[in-house]
């Protein structure tokens, strides 16, 4: 079967799920810029920085939320796999946030497109709510649009899929993460997407939470 | 506490950004193009191998060179076959199975790159034939045998040596002499990984 319609399958029967198990829903939208720095270090080590920032779309206005700085530090431990640990610092109005993560991440490379698996987990901290672990298993997939590897000045579709699982003071929930984004290669190291961030959350315990970001990401190699 | 980690993050930013300069890359861009763009006589070419699935054209720019390929799937097997700008013939390459090689160039290829390697995996293999164009299209037609044609076959496969494994792709000629050893760039994959 063509990857592309594949794909696109997966992206639909998983909006169907999604859409069904919803049920009662209250909704929210807003735009998630980020912009993420790649630098690659002696030995296979690299450092990845992040920031990101979150606006809510509410009554016809843009409201600022948070803005989240990372710093990933990763070693390749085999030929397409890399293990990395990282600290995110969220600030959220007067609150400071402390994310500690750990990921496996493994790359695919097949014929007309590629394929990452990422493993993670994090555990998060502040001073008004109690520490939350998830563990999370992302699947993304690229898919050129022109030829078979998404060269320099070709667009390419990018499709993230995630299920996190998160406990905060004994209570289990699942998050599910649908990412389809529209990506443009600028030169070799640098990369933009555009597209839609949407997560499901809160459906196994009170009212669903649907959130709908529009997602802008810009990736540089340094 | 706030204000001095928002600094130490701005400044790391910054520091980042400035040292941001392009390096030498490898450049290989590969760009699906129409048939209507492709020179009539590597079209004519594809024509009398009598292929009835779909032809996809591509045109690979490199540093030194620009081709045009014609990729295809012929008895279950994938087909590439590259020509010069202007239509003529540079090579055929089908993608085979490590199986499909005579165990005489199987064991020789394995026992050299053994010595390279103190491990490897072959990962992809194309049998790869060039020569002349009527000759070509004869062994492609199965009316005449490959030796008529230069045959070599092109490998990936991973190799571990000195506790780092790398992707290599290795040329061996028919008598499984080793020609030619090109390493693997791959492209970043932040955007997959982050």
């Amino acid at each position: 079967m063509n990857i592309k319609i594949f794909t696109l399958s997966i992206l639909f029967f998983s909006l169907l799920f999604a859409n069904t198990i919803a049920g009662q829903t209250t909704s929210q939208f807003g735009t998630l810029p980020s912009i993420n720095l790649n630098k690659s270090l002696k030995k296979s080590w690299s450092v990845n920085f992040k920031i990101e920032s979150r606006q809510l779309f509410q009554q016809k206005d843009f409201e600022y939320v948070q803005t989240d700085l990372s710093l990933i530090a990763a070693k390749k431990v085999g030929l397409n796999s890399r293990v990395a640990y990282g600290h995110l610092v969220r600030f959220r109005g007067d609150a400071l946030i402390h994310r500690m993560i750990q990921q496996y991440v493994i790359v695919q490379k097949m014929t007309n497109y590629r394929l990452a698996h990422r493993f993670a987990s994090d555990q998060t901290f502040s001073l008004n709510e109690s520490p939350e672990f998830r563990f999370r298993y992302r699947l993304t997939s690229q898919i050129p649009l022109n030829g078979q590897s998404a060269d320099t000045k070709e667009l390419y579709l990018k499709i993230n899929n995630e299920l996190l699982n998160k406990i905060q003071s004994s209570t289990y929930e699942m998050e599910i993460r649908i990412v389809p984004l529209l990506g443009y290669t600028i030169r070799d190291n640098s990369k933009v997407e555009i597209g839609l961030d949407y997560r499901l959350s809160s459906f196994l315990t009170s009212t669903k939470k649907n959130n709908f970001w529009m997602a802008f990401n810009w990736y540089i190699e340094i | 506490m706030n204000k001095s980690i928002i600094l130490s993050f701005t400044v790391l930013f910054f520091i980042l950004c400035v040292q941001h300069t392009q390096g030498q890359e490898k450049y290989e861009k590969e760009s699906r193009i129409n048939a209507k763009l492709v020179p009539q006589r590597a079209i004519e070419f594809i024509d009398s191998l009598g292929i009835d699935r779909k032809i996809k054209w591509y045109s690979e720019i490199g540093l030194k060179n620009k081709s045009i390929e014609a990729k295809f799937k012929l008895n279950g097997k994938r087909y590439s076959v590259e020509f010069e700008t202007n239509g003529i013939i540079q090579d055929v390459e089908i993608e085979i199975k490590l199986q499909e090689l005579s165990s005489r160039l199987r064991q020789s290829i394995n026992s050299q790159l053994s010595q390279i390697c103190s491990s490897h995996k072959i990962s992809k293999i194309q049998i790869q034939h060039s020569g002349n164009r009527s000759l070509l299209l004869s062994f492609l037609n199965k009316k005449t045998t490959k030796d008529s044609i230069t045959t070599r076959y092109e490998l990936v496969s991973k190799c571990k040596k000195n506790k780092k494994v790398e992707l290599f792709e290795y040329l061996f000629s028919n008598e499984a002499k080793l020609l030619k050893t090109s390493k693997i760039i791959f492209k970043s994959s932040s955007n997959l990984e982050y």
